[in-house]
């Protein structure tokens, strides 16, 4: 092991020893002064995750939270340089994290919370004023092999439980989870508008559906992949696209000139 | 039903649900933000809507309480009526500004 992965790993593993070779500049113990150095890098990436994450922080409470996050950011430290998007596997490893088995909404909310994140960071783009989306309609026959290029802050999430209502009831100061069932199925869209994340529910076929979009498929493809799914209503779909401004181009493929 | 007649189904059904979503949502996209106003120095440690400062590029990344070039949308004419104890004249203002020390 390199000097440097050796210190690295004595960063993370307060079971190993102080690295050898250090000296402190004033003569101190190194073991003491690495001792500080080790703490403050484990907490200051909890503190960030407990930024990033902070209705999962809210719903388990600052102890657990820390308590958990501690044992992600030791087996799971950063990989890029790049804090913001640190906690990109942290909705995984909740899911995994056996304490937190009786939430079990709570790897979800993680995930919804991620989605803000990148949101918050994704490139600008201009969406599509409506007038260009509704030209589409001068020829119905193009509409199956069209596609749409989605904005790149926009995320979708589906979950069996109720993640935008725990979401938005946490973003007052005292939550009132009163009449709130974490049990029902719900689905949320992020984007990025005026320069604030927001959360909007969507019904969860129509979540389907833009996720297929995402995906790069076209219009006709994305309706028969969720056509199966009873109470699919694309004009909701599409209406939430809108809304959110979140068409910023169209695309029509040649395949559908057939 | 042939190729060509699913098709056409699917791109009625296409047409009908594209035409009623854009009537639907046909609101001007700036009619949301005409009653609003970027109001600098009012909001609190990580609520505001965004601009705070170099290395930061977004919404919720203000350090401290007030902070003079974090900004937040308020409802239009209210910005230089809300408490701002760091701004100069103790209200919040349409501009950033250097808060004063305290």
């Amino acid at each position: 092991m390199s000097a440097q992965a050796g210190f690295a790993a004595a960063l993370l593993d307060a079971a190993r020893p102080c690295p050898d070779g250090l000296v402190a500049w004033n003569g101190s113990d190194p073991a003491r002064r690495f001792a500080v150095y080790r703490n403050n890098v484990v907490v200051s990436l909890v503190d960030a995750l407990a930024e990033a994450f902070p209705v999962v922080h809210a719903l388990v409470g600052g102890e657990f939270f820390r308590a958990m996050a501690q044992v992600f950011v030791t087996t799971q430290p950063p990989r890029s340089r790049l804090l913001a998007f640190y906690g990109e596997g942290f909705a995984d490893f909740v899911a995994a994290f056996r304490p937190a088995a009786e939430l079990p909404w709570l790897a979800d909310v993680a995930r919804l919370e991620m989605l803000r994140v990148r949101a918050c960071h994704a490139a600008d783009a201009e969406p599509l004023p409506q007038a260009a989306i509704g030209a589409l309609l001068a020829d119905p026959a193009r509409l199956p092999g069209a596609s749409f290029g989605l904005h790149p802050a926009l995320g979708v999430l589906r979950s069996a439980h109720a993640v935008v209502d725990l979401w938005a009831a946490h973003q007052v100061d005292a939550p009132d989870l009163s009449g709130l069932d974490p049990a029902r199925p719900q689905a949320g869209l992020v984007m990025c508008e005026c320069d604030a994340v927001t959360v909007t529910e969507i019904p969860v076929p129509a979540a389907a559906f833009i996720e297929c979009l995402q995906a790069g498929a076209s219009l006709g493809e994305a309706l028969d992949a969720c056509s199966a799914d009873g109470g699919f209503d694309p004009a909701a779909a599409l209406g939430a696209l809108l809304r959110a401004q979140a068409i910023v181009s169209i695309r029509e493929g040649d395949k559908d000139h057939e | 039903m042939n190729r060509n007649t699913t098709r056409q189904a699917t791109a009625a059904a296409l047409a009908l649900a594209l035409g009623a979503a854009l009537s639907m949502s046909a609101v001007p996209a700036a009619a949301a933000d005409a009653d609003k106003e970027r109001c600098y120095g009012v909001s609190m440690k990580g609520k505001n809507d965004c601009a705070a400062g170099p290395g930061t590029t977004c919404a919720g990344t203000s350090k401290v309480d007030y902070q003079g070039n974090a900004w937040k949308y308020v409802a239009k004419g209210s910005c230089e009526q809300m408490k701002s104890p760091t701004s100069p004249t103790g209200q919040g203002q349409l501009e950033a500004f250097q808060e004063k020390k305290s």
